[in-house]
């Protein structure tokens, strides 16, 4: 098993690190993008500079030589970011990218820049050096068609999305198997620990963040682990408004806003909005000292609950016999029993109840037993007492006159056990039954069955209140996202490819030389040419005849 | 624009040709998700069905070799039951001497030692198969003369618990693969399974009844009518009223749940006054008649018993004694029988409970009292009932076990149909058409080659050549 979940743990790192490789991979060739449109944008705007001079200097000689240049030019530019153009009366070419964003005016062109987004120092988005130095980022809107565009939409429309998923999975697997295996009782006769190492949300404070630490305070934002089944895989930004006062939370994925403008509570924090979990992640303000965040007007967080969730994953235990593959509880009928009741083997529920004991060694720890253990007394046939099972027996029940019945849940003292048993059957008065501590139960697999019975249980993708989704079917989810992505964005390049063919044809039925056509030219330019000579020849003789009749 | 043209349908010629020559490779329909996302996915989750129940036909074969070891084992705990069986036929034929008992008690030992080896056996991973989940700790612990000694410490020992190690076979199915000790050799009812009758006996485990009377193990007649008892302990007790001669033997149903005990059959206290009130037919008890049943019916409607029925009868054969108590000449000691619920005796109580009888028996018959071969008898009557109980026990096991391994071979039929089934479900899914897409691949060769050679051709016309 654990040599299983280590290869698990591999392929998921596995996978993340190649999106992250692709994320990086995306990083360079925007940079390495950016600086290629600038080049071109500069030379556009060294030639704009050159025909205004040219048409200029005479009007009937039309620099055809430099159009076409250009031409090439912006046809080039468009290859990495769809631009339009507009043709000034001087000749020049103003180019324009997203929605008039100048690129290219006259001869003076503007550049653009990759930088580290202020939310998010792992990407890198698009800028545009602006008038003395300002850096104006470009919304990724603006930014399409071509090499540059589809980078960005990829990003957007696919990485994150799987990446997130694949996080989304390795989270969700983590805490329930977990949360199962905290159930279970190892070989050692310890309670199960963590099987894997959970994944935290990131938060990632933006670069113009005023708030708390130099900016870098931030709110705590933890995976409800009760709700796990809800994780989207979006990111979220979280806003504090321009007064400085309220806060709103932000799905990116389709910009939906999940928790409207709420106040911060000054003195009162955290703010608790209604429902303070959204989505399988809950945000608190910290109260505790040190405070780390305080609101300060216009902060924005990038929270990103499963991000990392496939790259943190990593096994917990290391030791085989550190896994909880039994039940911590048995349950026993006792032999002297004159009625034909028996008692089922029980459900545990929660060892973190004060019966396991796992803070104080001495009792579960270490004997094996719980703390107390129980027995479940018949005082008649239809009523029972629950007694404290310990040696030397106590002298009365813990509670009693509890009613009797068949096949139902035995009651205990509130709060309970963290476990339930279930007695059927017809008892007799003074008939016992046993709960007590799993001790030497070395070949119990119940805990190991219910960790197996996690891999066709859906735990994922809540939608009305209910998980739909098992881990495999919320991979094969990604599988089928990206593949459907791909060969949409297949057809969609299928059918541009067949416009830009059409509009190539065009052009080229403008511009392109029919070979044909220039030989027959040709060839009717040198017999005219001929004719030409063949005429001159004649006159020659005829001026030689005539001068020769004057001699 | 000949040679973009052309070139440009080479190009996709070629692509559709390398698509189809990896196909062909590979011999998958779906090289990549985007081929075809929905069954692509779905052929994912068909893989991950295939590999669970790839693991339930490993659990079948684990499954089913752990109960083949448990029914091995349960077999030999017939025989050997049954051997004791023999064994105590023959020990309770009274005219045996006292060393033929002896003889026999020396093989009951035995059979005792190769029970207990059977409860404490392993299976081939070492772990005690009788034990429920505590695999590593030997089971059973104890010995006949631990037993026989009464004392608690030392007494059959059940060291494992009532564990059921159970494993999933199909995905709604877990089968339990083991029965705990505490089920096979330890919980088995005593008596009829109803209830159990006994003799009483004094702190050294002496009858204390005078008589020659015997009772045999009871019958229920009426299961409803017992089972709707709350209390079920009651005593058979013997008045000889020695008023009359003869001396007549009169009988009385006591109920021993309060105290004085009261009659079931007066509703009154019983009192063991000497000398006895005259005459004793006015008192309602009923006339005692060796071998006759005698019925728990017609009972007075007393707050102890409010049912007049109980639906049980015993047979006592036999004289019962009543002697003056001769510490206290003004009360009686009557010879009684007791009548107790079932409740559990082991297999290995039960036999070390015999060998006890016929090792003691055998100085109670040199005394020459006749209440020692009385004693003998219900204790050889007992020890059938208990060995069939036992058996009965055993066999009830064993038609879990052969139901279970009835279920594991039909759900492993179900389970092949399913492998089967997944395989096809994802050959379809997933799989080539060899037949079309070579025929694909040729035709689009062919294509490929008219394109080149068109291509040549007309790249090739020029009016250049002929100048």
């Amino acid at each position: 098993m654990l040599s299983a979940s280590q290869s698990l743990i591999a392929r998921f790192q596995g996978l993340d690190q190649r999106m992250s490789e692709m994320r990086d991979g995306i990083n360079s060739q925007v940079r390495g993008q950016v600086q290629s449109i600038n080049t071109f944008a500069s030379q556009i705007a060294e030639m704009n500079q050159r025909i205004i001079l040219a048409e200029s200097g005479s009007r009937t000689q039309v620099p055809n030589d430099l159009y076409d240049q250009r031409d090439q030019m912006v046809r080039e530019m468009n290859k990495f970011v769809r631009v339009t153009t507009v043709t000034q009366s001087d000749g020049a070419f103003n180019v324009f990218i997203g929605k008039g964003q100048p690129l290219v005016i006259g001869s003076q062109a503007y550049s653009l820049a990759a930088v580290a987004d202020p939310a998010d120092p792992e990407k890198f988005i698009i800028a545009m050096n602006g008038v003395g130095g300002n850096l104006l980022t470009l919304p990724e809107s603006q930014i399409t068609g071509g090499t540059l565009g589809g980078l960005l939409a990829f990003r957007r429309d696919s990485l994150d999305g799987a990446q997130n998923a694949l996080g989304r999975i390795a989270i969700t697997l983590a805490q329930n198997f977990n949360e199962q295996h905290h159930l279970g009782m190892d070989l050692t006769g310890q309670l199960g620990g963590d099987v894997f190492v959970q994944s935290t949300p990131l938060v990632r404070a933006s670069s113009a963040n005023n708030g708390g630490l130099g900016g870098n305070g931030q709110p705590d934002v933890v995976l409800d682990t009760t709700r796990l089944s809800e994780l989207s895989n979006s990111d979220y930004r979280l806003s504090v408004s321009s007064s400085g006062t309220d806060f709103q939370l932000t799905r990116i994925s389709d910009g939906a806003v999940v928790i409207p403008m709420t106040d911060f509570v000054f003195g009162g924090w955290p703010p608790a909005p209604p429902d303070d979990t959204v989505d399988g992640i809950k945000i608190t303000f910290p109260i505790t000292f040190p405070i780390t965040y305080t609101p300060v007007a216009n902060d924005s967080f990038l929270i990103q609950p499963t991000r990392a969730g496939a790259k943190n994953i990593a096994l917990a235990i290391t030791d085989p016999r550190s896994i909880a593959a039994a039940a911590p509880i048995r349950t026993s009928a006792t032999l002297s029993n004159t009625g034909t009741a028996s008692i089922d083997a029980g459900v545990v529920l929660d060892t973190t109840n004060p019966a396991f004991n796992p803070a104080f060694p001495p009792n579960f720890n270490t004997t094996g037993e719980l703390s107390p253990p129980i027995l479940i007394k018949f005082d008649t046939a239809t009523t029972y007492s629950i007694w404290d099972n310990s040696v030397p027996p106590p002298p009365g029940p813990m509670a009693s006159g509890f009613t009797y019945t068949a096949g139902a849940i035995i009651q205990f003292p509130p709060p309970g056990y963290g476990y339930e048993v279930k007695i059927t059957g017809k008892p007799a008065a003074n008939d016992t039954f046993t709960v007590g501590g799993n001790k030497n139960g070395v070949s119990d697999n119940r805990n190991a069955q219910l960790l197996g019975a996690l891999q066709t249980t859906s735990t994922m993708l809540e939608a009305g209140g209910r998980a739909t989704a098992s881990y495999q079917s919320a991979y094969s989810q990604i599988v089928s996202e990206v593949g459907s992505k791909t060969r949409e964005v297949k057809t969609i390049g299928a059918a541009q490819q067949g416009l830009a063919e059409h509009a190539i044809t065009s052009m080229q039925q403008i511009s392109g030389v029919n070979l044909d056509e220039e030989a027959a030219n040709l060839l009717r330019y040198q017999q005219a040419y001929q004719a030409s000579a063949k005429i001159l020849e004649i006159a020659t003789r005829v001026f030689d005849e005539v001068l020769a009749l004057g001699r | 624009m000949i040679f973009d043209a052309g070139v440009r349908s080479m190009n996709t010629q070629t692509a559709s040709l390398l698509q189809l020559q990896q196909q062909v490779a590979s011999g998958r329909r779906i090289l990549n998700p985007s081929d075809d996302p929905v069954n692509a996915a779905r052929a994912l989750e068909v893989t991950q069905s295939q590999s669970v129940i790839a693991q339930f036909s490993v659990n079948h074969n684990n499954a089913t070799s752990s109960l083949g070891l448990e029914e091995a084992q349960l077999t030999s705990v017939t025989d050997v039951l049954a051997r004791v069986r023999e064994l105590t036929v023959q020990a309770g034929n009274t005219t045996l001497a006292a060393s033929d008992r002896k003889a026999i008690a020396f093989e009951l030992r035995a059979r005792f030692d190769e029970l207990v080896g059977l409860a404490n056996a392993t299976d081939g991973g070492g772990q005690y198969i009788f034990s429920g989940f505590m695999g590593a700790t030997k089971p059973f612990g104890g010995s006949v003369d631990g037993i026989l000694s009464n004392d608690p410490l030392l007494a059959m020992r059940y060291d494992g618990d009532d564990g059921q190690r159970k494993l999933q076979i199909s995905p709604s199915r877990f089968i339990e693969v083991s029965d705990s000790g505490n089920d096979v050799f330890m919980r088995v009812r005593n008596g009829n399974n109803f209830f159990a009758t006994a003799y009483p006996v004094d702190a050294e485990n002496r009858i204390t009844n005078q008589g020659t009377a015997m009772v045999d193990g009871g019958k229920v007649t009426d299961p409803a009518k017992w089972n709707a008892l709350t209390n079920k302990n009651y005593e058979i007790q013997f008045t000889v009223d020695d008023t009359v001669s003869p001396p007549v033997t009169y009988y009385d149903l006591v109920d021993k749940s309060n105290f004085p005990n009261t009659s079931l059959l007066t509703g009154k206290p019983i009192l063991d006054d000497y000398p006895l009130p005259s005459p004793m037919s006015g008192e309602g008890l009923r006339v005692y008649e060796s071998g006759q049943p005698i019925v728990f019916s017609n009972l007075v409607d007393a707050p102890a018993s409010p049912i007049p029925d109980f639906g049980i009868s015993v047979t006592v054969m036999g004289d019962p004694a009543m002697i003056v108590d001769p510490n206290d000449p003004t009360k009686v000691k009557r010879d009684s029988f007791s009548i107790a619920p079932s409740s559990s005796q082991s297999m290995f109580g039960t036999v070390a409970k015999l060998i006890g009888a016929l090792e003691s028996t055998v100085e109670v018959a040199t005394d020459g009292t006749s209440n020692g071969v009385a004693r003998l008898s219900m204790d050889v009557g007992f020890a059938l009932n208990n060995l069939d109980q036992s058996t009965e026990n055993v066999l009830r096991v064993r038609a879990a076990i052969g139901s279970r391994m009835g279920e594991i071979d039909s759900t492993s039929g179900v389970n092949e149909d399913l492998t089967l089934q997944y395989q096809q479900t994802l050959s379809q899914l997933q799989d080539l058409d060899y037949a079309k897409t070579i025929s694909d691949l040729t035709r689009k060769q062919t294509d490929l080659q008219a394109a080149q050679q068109a291509f040549v051709r007309v790249s090739q016309l020029s009016l250049f050549n002929y100048l």
